[in-house]
């Protein structure tokens, strides 16, 4: 079953972005690993491609100890971790950007941009904000809905396509309102999904 | 009625037209004589750069950026062949060098080379045998015509005083600091040298400099400070004035990083 789920989140997911410049992803959040999982299988059969994977969900080092040379043997992946510094850790990684605090939107559009600058033009850019919902546990709704309008604006102006998840239980009428009016695309992972 | 209308209209699209043409020969001047900070996003909200010879105030309380942001603007000018002097007053060089050595625009061979010259303003002070601690207008001229010395026979495009309050504080009256930085931002005008003076104040306090004086003298100034989100200080820059130019006046995130130096980005606007 959770192989088949994965399949299909990644079919969906693959599709979704190559075809739209912005897609958001809402899932249960006991489907989250399968997500997870998936993405990185995608981006691990697309070694051409840039991503930039922005974590606030779980720390870097745990996403490589669960995902290991998925998430990372490619090269092609860079990530963005806002909760590790702030949560005490304090290990370095060439491969990793720690942000200080998740509340530092703007240090986080930064790098974003910064991954992308040294990418060249000739290569397809993809952003994964891992979650916009847990940014609503370190900062205001409404500064995380000018956060994403902001950096919407930013990556379709550099032709960043992007995928935006949100965990269900994490939600808000601010957020579910954003990321509907900024996704050129929803994904909504239902138990009748597949 | 209608035609009076198109009649309206051809006319405006002419002049518009016009005033296209003045504006772009007048940008392609103003091109050549602006100069970048190298920091792109600063760049953009100075409309291209700082226009060249402008005394700028760099304002901002401890551990605002001040020194980091001034050594960037020296580098990147050095890396495009201006050459610039650093006259610090408030700390030792080798403690200077040794905070640079951790940024990636840090280059020592532009110190080696000549392109940065970093000078000990207590070391000339010394040697001019003036009184450490207060100057009287006789001092206050030496010190002005080694400086003016100094950047001319450098030929320095970019000029720094780290920090113009710690230098006013040894100046004693408000006349005394006038006359000095007006001389002195009208001398490297005229030698098409931009300057960077830095000012420290209090922190959380809306004040430009600590004698009340310098910012009617400068030609611009950038404030730096900090904003407090959920127990976090974020750092800010805004441009509050900056003579010559058409300058942006947002409030940006500042960020400093060893391998970007200075970066910025718009301000989110809180309202938490």
């Amino acid at each position: 079953m959770t192989n088949t789920l994965i399949d299909g989140l990644k079919e969906r997911v693959s599709n979704a972005i190559i075809t739209n410049q912005s897609v958001g992803v809402i899932l249960p959040g006991n489907n989250y690993s399968d997500l997870i999982q998936a993405l990185f299988e995608h981006i691990h059969s697309r070694p051409e491609d840039v991503w930039a994977y922005v974590t606030i969900t779980r720390p870097y080092e745990s996403i490589v100890k669960q995902f290991g040379d998925l998430a990372s043997s490619r090269g092609n992946i860079k990530f963005i971790d806002c909760i590790s510094r702030a949560a005490g850790l304090s290990k370095i990684d060439s491969n990793c950007v720690f942000i200080e605090s998740p509340a530092h939107l703007e240090k986080i559009i930064m790098e974003i941009l910064n991954i992308f600058r040294n990418a060249g033009d000739n290569v397809q850019k993809y952003l994964i904000i891992d979650s916009l919902s847990s940014l609503l546990i370190y900062n205001d709704a409404q500064l995380v809905t000018e956060f994403f309008a902001h950096l919407t604006n930013r990556t379709r102006l550099s032709d960043i396509h992007s995928v935006s998840i949100a965990i269900e239980e994490e939600m808000n009428d601010n957020i579910n309102k954003i990321i509907y009016l900024r996704s050129d695309k929803i994904i909504k992972l239902r138990e009748s999904f597949i | 009625m209608a035609a009076y209308a198109v009649i309206n209209i051809e006319w405006i699209e002419e002049i518009s037209m016009s005033e296209g043409m003045v504006i772009s020969e007048e940008r392609t001047t103003e091109e050549n004589v602006v100069c970048k900070t190298g920091i792109d996003e600063l760049d953009v909200q100075l409309d291209g750069g700082i226009p060249v010879g402008n005394t700028v105030l760099m304002v901002g309380s401890s551990g605002s950026g001040k020194t980091t942001l001034c050594m960037q603007f020296l580098a990147n000018g050095a890396r495009q062949g201006e050459r610039g002097v650093f006259f610090t007053i408030t700390e030792p060089l080798f403690k200077l060098t040794k905070n640079m050595q951790g940024f990636d625009f840090y280059d020592k061979k532009l110190i080696e080379s000549g392109m940065i010259n970093l000078i000990d303003l207590r070391i000339i002070s010394e040697r001019l045998g003036l009184d450490a601690e207060k100057y009287t207008v006789e001092d206050a001229s030496a010190l002005l015509e080694v400086l003016k010395d100094i950047a001319d026979e450098l030929n320095v495009k970019r000029l720094v005083i780290d920090s113009i309050t710690a230098l006013c504080y040894r100046l004693q009256t408000k006349e005394m600091i006038r006359d000095f930085i007006f001389k002195l931002g009208s001398s490297l005008a005229a030698m098409n040298c931009t300057t960077f003076l830095t000012s420290e104040v209090p922190p959380n306090e809306v004040k430009y400099s600590q004698y009340d004086i310098e910012e009617f003298i400068a030609d611009g100034i950038i404030l730096l400070g900090d904003v407090d989100r959920s127990g976090d200080l974020i750092r800010t820059l805004q441009l509050i004035k900056m003579r010559g130019t058409t300058h942006s006046r947002i409030k940006s995130a500042m960020s400093i990083s060893s391998k970007n130096g200075v970066e910025l980005t718009p301000l989110l606007k809180s309202r938490a």
